[in-house]
């Protein structure tokens, strides 16, 4: 493992994704700010072009262009990690001259970058055409919309991507916090974007209510354990709890620390603002916030978990097992039925990835479930293997369709549409390949093969299953009670996913069975690079399911990072 | 020259080319794709017959290439056209595929269905859409069939569902999306618990058995699981232990009695015919039921005899209250598919009660059931869709004394009739006379009360009377003074068209020659029982013995 001290050689080649990011940062705060500008040298009538301010040109106050940089900046810095991923990992950690160290670069940590990247590309490139600029005469709700207002928008997505790409480097809990937190702040603002309308500044409040009180309470649970063992960093916390895991105080800490993360993940009962979040923010943001932010939240608990709370096999490692095993059954549980009665298309969405969020704490409860009993050791790191892979494989996947689903819904909305699940009536008839998009998206998130999510669906089960069966050797003495008790958390999870169908299938009845609705009978709306990322949704979609055996190995060796180093 | 890879094309030519139509159709304006019609349908029908050709000369031609293949006495646990390729390394996922003689039948069948299917229902309305979707079931179907790796047995055990909820939902009657959506959910709930039981299975395994994953160091290839749970379960063990055999035993059959159907588990199917177009009904009852039986077989039977054996008594009353209850809900019926329908789940209680005998008679009569049911219930269906098509009403006696105004579809409607309640020298009436003879000797040998035998003495007298006494009052009553229905709103009674006579004949030849020559089929059946039980159960069940 290569260490490299801040700013010294190296350090910006191996985060060279997140300084791409940085200078697109500055690149969208400048390039839009351009004008004819002329700076008179005092005293002489030379005037030189000085850029800042004046006339703004064509080009740089196109709406399109701050969208259109920040998705190759993403893009660039997707690639980026991509390359470091694939080619030969470097395993680097950041740390200070005080010998802490603030960050590392692993499998584990790119492959997050690269769901965060990708995602955040993705909606970029799908926001492109969404905020269309007119002039200011026109004081409707597009007339307020001009340049300057998307690159806001697109400086908030790229602060989301910096904050979501340190959570996934940190290897100090402090870093960590930071981070969630310069992306949470950024998705508060991102969710309340559209302040004239009523539903999204609404989102955004309750959203940023809920969240800001969720992190208050992490952040107490954060202070606790820094009082309990006076460092914050995972390997020193790793040791504490393998020594005291049992005492109340670190134990009290983790349960704030997870009251923190379980709002990001959107696990009951912490995820009463999701539904309406989701609802009221722009169709792509609420993608975001059901992908790399759920993503971000999931990375969160593994470490957390597993990293500092799991790696021996004390008693006190464990304590949380029980906890989460329940709150993963009512989490999904509860999105299922609540999914079953909504009718705004998002807000199913929305309760869908709640219950998303309970099959992923089910696989971690069952990860928690190796090291409950004594024994267990020497075979864990297996298990969890394939419990982790699992789960990064979903979150992965999980970019593919549910962003992916998402988009086909910021489609509709940018013609008012896509509250109501009637919204989508006749899309079969207005738009074929929309629809096709969809129902394949829909399938997917209820788990059909051959498609990824069918995959990501089957990974967890056989990850929780074979945790379920460790303890058990395999003769004709064998009975059914043998088996550990988290085998129910995977039956839970196939029950619910049958209940799921009937909402999924709902979506596709609508699409081929209703009519349009009146005014919606011709064609959507154009929009290139929504399309072109609806496209990228769909084969990413398709070929991980037929294809899944690539992406498993990098999940493999993104979670063999995690779990190899215990 | 080898032929491994021949059963590739059986499965990937309709898929290929039925999901690139779609995609090619999607883009069309409406117009267009209704020019497109005429020539998709042509094309639809030519593949089908291509592979018909293929899985016909697979029977009869390429054997005398290959010189060693012989349906008949293929040993157990081998495998004609095998082929193998990798798909997911880690986990231990092959495409691999193969047929033997449990499979095969079942295979030829849905390849004779699919033109039949497509000629039948030549005037079907969307032609580009509809066609396409036909190849698409098709294509699944023989995937579920010929597959030999766990994981692919599922995906196309699931992709059979969507082409088929299609084609419930865009070609089906008044109450079609209740009926699809029914459909769908009902087996999607069945297969994702069995889904559960097979990847308990697949980590119950010892480690590094052959084709085991890269990763896990388990397989998903159920050849491999068959043999390994033969010599777990020898010798009077229980392989994976007597609860836990029981328990994953229940959980696969769930998703196999389910798509069976058995009661109490099968009211999504009259539901989903009622609804489904003429085509959906003809596949649905042909050839996608009989995935249940065939799953049984292939999977929780070989696997887990004993358990097999523990709930015997179980399946036998599941078995015989879906022969008698369906006769008799049969009776009760005024609408014609419907009726048709409860028939299915009742002939399905036929292929049950020849499970549950555990003898090999009792097994080979519900293969050949499973065969020769795969042949005449789509005449069935088909003659019900032409009905439908031709006097726009399913109400049994909305057409009386059709014999006079259509004798094409009234002689059809005698012989499909006929066929299904089990005529000699047609090929229903082999498979109940084999269940009849293995049940009594099923009795006899294991001292069962003789009242077993009141259940399908019953059912034979209750299914000629409800064939009968539909066939009455649609073909024959009324006579010379009969008018034609309401609903044809005075228009000329017409008779079936030229493709509908076409497949009808076809049927109807095919059921007369599985029943006078039933050893074309039978004999593979035979043996691969016989093998089935010399292999596997007999020593199994025995002690060891």
């Amino acid at each position: 493992m290569e260490q490299i001290e801040p700013f010294a050689e190296g350090f910006v080649l191996a985060l060279a994704p997140e300084f791409v990011l940085v200078i697109g940062l500055f690149t969208l705060m400048i390039v839009p700010n351009m004008g004819d500008a002329k700076f008179r040298i005092p005293l002489t009538q030379i005037r030189v072009p000085w850029l800042f301010g004046g006339k703004r040109g064509k080009l740089d106050s196109d709406p399109r262009l701050p969208g259109l940089f920040a998705t190759v900046f993403f893009t660039i810095a997707f690639g980026l990690s991509a390359v470091s991923f694939m080619g030969g990992m470097n395993k680097t950690q950041i740390v200070t001259p005080g010998g802490t160290t603030m960050l590392q670069i692993d499998e584990f940590s790119r492959m997050f970058e690269l769901i965060f990247f990708g995602a955040l590309a993705l909606a970029s490139a799908a926001s492109v055409n969404r905020l269309p600029a007119t002039s200011r005469a026109d004081r409707s709700l597009n007339g307020l919309y001009n340049n300057r207002r998307q690159v806001d928008f697109y400086i908030l997505l790229i602060t989301t991507g910096l904050g979501m790409a340190v959570v996934a480097l940190s290897q100090d809990l402090f870093m960590l916090f930071i981070g969630l937190e310069l992306a949470s702040f950024s998705t508060y603002v991102l969710v309340s974007f559209i302040k004239e309308s009523k539903e999204g500044t609404e989102a955004g409040m309750k959203y940023f209510i809920v969240g800001s009180v969720a992190s208050g309470v992490g952040l107490y649970g954060l202070s606790l354990l820094y009082l309990w063992s006076g460092s914050l960093q995972f390997a020193d916390l790793s040791v504490a709890f393998a020594e005291n895991g049992m005492e109340a105080l670190p134990l009290i800490a983790l349960g704030m620390l997870l009251v923190g993360f379980g709002f990001k993940v959107s696990a009951a009962p912490f995820h009463f603002a999701a539904p309406d979040a989701y609802a009221g923010a722009a169709a792509p943001v609420a993608g975001l916030l059901a992908t790399a932010s759920k993503a971000m939240g999931v990375l969160g608990l593994l470490r957390l978990l597993l990293v500092v709370a799991s790696p021996e096999a004390t008693e006190g490692s464990a304590v949380w097992l029980v906890a989460l095993g329940v709150l993963s059954v009512i989490t999904m549980t509860w999105g299922n039925l609540a999914a079953l009665g909504s009718t705004n298309p998002k807000r199913m969405l929305a309760y869908s990835s709640v219950a998303h969020a309970g099959y992923m704490l089910a696989a971690i409860t069952a990860i928690g479930a190796l090291n409950w009993e004594e024994g267990h050791v020497d075979m864990s790191n297996d298990a969890a293997l394939v419990v982790v892979t699992a789960l990064i494989f979903h979150l992965t996947v999980l970019v593919c369709f549910k962003l992916g689903a998402f988009l086909v819904l910021s489609l509709l909305e940018s013609e008012k549409g896509g509250h109501t699940l009637e919204s989508l009536g006749g899309l079969a008839k207005r738009d074929p390949f929309l629809a096709a998009a969809m129902f394949i998206f829909m399938m997917s998130l209820a788990g059909v093969p051959p498609l990824s999510g069918f995959v990501s669906k089957l990974l967890v089960i056989m990850g929780i299953v074979k945790v379920a069966l460790l303890d058990v050797t395999v003769n004709s003495d064998l009975v059914f009670s043998d088996i550990h008790w988290v085998w129910y958390l995977a039956l839970l999870m196939v029950i619910n996913s049958a209940i799921s169908v009937f909402y999924y299938l709902r979506v596709g009845l609508v699409m081929y069975f209703h009519e349009p609705e009146e005014g919606r009978e011709g064609p959507l709306p154009k929009g290139m690079p929504v399309r072109f990322a609806i496209i990228a949704c769909l084969a990413t979609t398709i070929y991980f399911g037929v294809g899944a055996n690539q992406l498993i190995a990098l999940c493999e060796a993104a979670a063999n990072a995690l779990v190899g180093a215990w | 020259m080898t032929t491994d890879w021949i059963s590739l094309p059986l499965v990937a030519l309709p898929l290929v080319s039925s999901i690139a139509i779609l995609a090619f159709v999607a883009y069309a304006s409406p117009a267009a794709r209704e020019r497109m019609g005429p020539s998709i349908r042509m094309a639809t029908l030519v593949f089908s017959l291509l592979m018909l050709a293929l899985t016909t000369a697979m029977f009869f031609g390429i054997e005398y290439i290959e010189g060693t293949l012989d349906w008949a006495s293929l040993s157990f646990g081998s495998f004609n056209y095998e082929f193998r390729y990798v798909w997911i390394e880690s986990l231990g996922i092959h495409w691999s595929v193969g047929m033997d003689a449990l499979s095969f039948p079942m295979v030829w069948l849905t390849t004779f269905l699919l033109p039949v299917t497509i000629v039948a229902t030549w005037n079907e309305k969307n032609a580009a859409v509809y066609f396409p979707l036909v190849l698409m079931m098709g294509g699944a179907l023989i995937g579920v069939f010929v597959a030999l790796d766990l994981f692919m047995f599922y995906v196309f055990w699931e992709l059979t569902l969507i082409p088929m909820f299609f084609l419930i939902l865009k070609w089906g009657g008044y109450d079609r999306k209740y009926a699809s959506q029914k459909f769908f959910i009902y087996t999607f709930t069945a297969s994702v618990i069995m889904l559960l039981g097979l990847v308990t299975v697949y980590f119950l395994q010892p480690e590094n058995l052959s084709y085991a994953g890269a990763w896990t160091g388990r397989t998903f290839d159920i050849p491999t699981l068959t043999l390994h749970a033969q010599s777990a379960n020898a010798g009077g063990a229980w392989f994976l232990g007597e609860s836990l055999q029981k328990i994953l035993f229940v959980m696969l059959m769930i998703g196999f009695l389910v798509k069976l159907p058995s009661v109490p588990f099968h009211t999504w199917l009259p539901d989903a015919h009622v609804q489904a177009p003429t085509g959906g009904s003809m596949l649905l009852a042909g050839v996608m039921l009989k995935m249940g039986a065939y799953g049984m077989f292939r999977l929780p039977l070989a696997m887990f005899p004993h358990a097999a054996e523990h709930f015997q008594f179980a399946l036998m009353t599941l078995g015989m209250i879906s022969l008698v209850w369906g006769a008799i809900v049969c009776l009760g019926q005024t609408n014609l598919k419907k009726m048709v329908a409860y028939s299915s789940v009742s002939h399905m209680g036929v292929i049950l009660i020849g499970i549950a005998t555990m003898q090999p008679l009792g097994w080979a009569a519900a293969l050949f059931m499973m065969f020769a049911h795969g042949i005449i219930s789509p005449m069935l269906f088909a003659v019900c869709g032409a009905f439908k098509h031709h006097y726009h009403s399913m109400e049994i006696g909305a057409m009386r004394g059709m014999a006079k105004h259509s004798p094409w579809l009234a002689t059809s409607m005698m012989f499909a009739w006929m066929a299904s309640l089990g005529l000699p020298l047609l090929a229903g009436f082999v498979a109940e006379l084999m269940m009849f003879l293995a049940l009594w000797h099923f009795i006899a040998a294991e001292g069962w009360s003789v009242l077993w035998m009141v259940g399908p003495a019953l059912v034979l007298a209750l299914t000629a009377a409800y064939y009968l006494w539909s066939m009455q009052r649609t073909i024959f009553e009324g006579g010379d003074e009969t008018q034609p229905p309401e609903s044809l709103k005075g228009q000329p009674v017409p008779d079936i068209g030229d493709a509908e006579k076409l497949a009808m004949v076809i049927m109807a030849a095919f059921t007369i020659l599985f029943g006078v020559m039933p050893w074309i089929a039978l004999d593979m059946m035979n043996g691969w029982t016989v093998a089935f039980f010399e292999t596997l159960l007999i020593p199994i069940l025995t002690g060891g013995a």
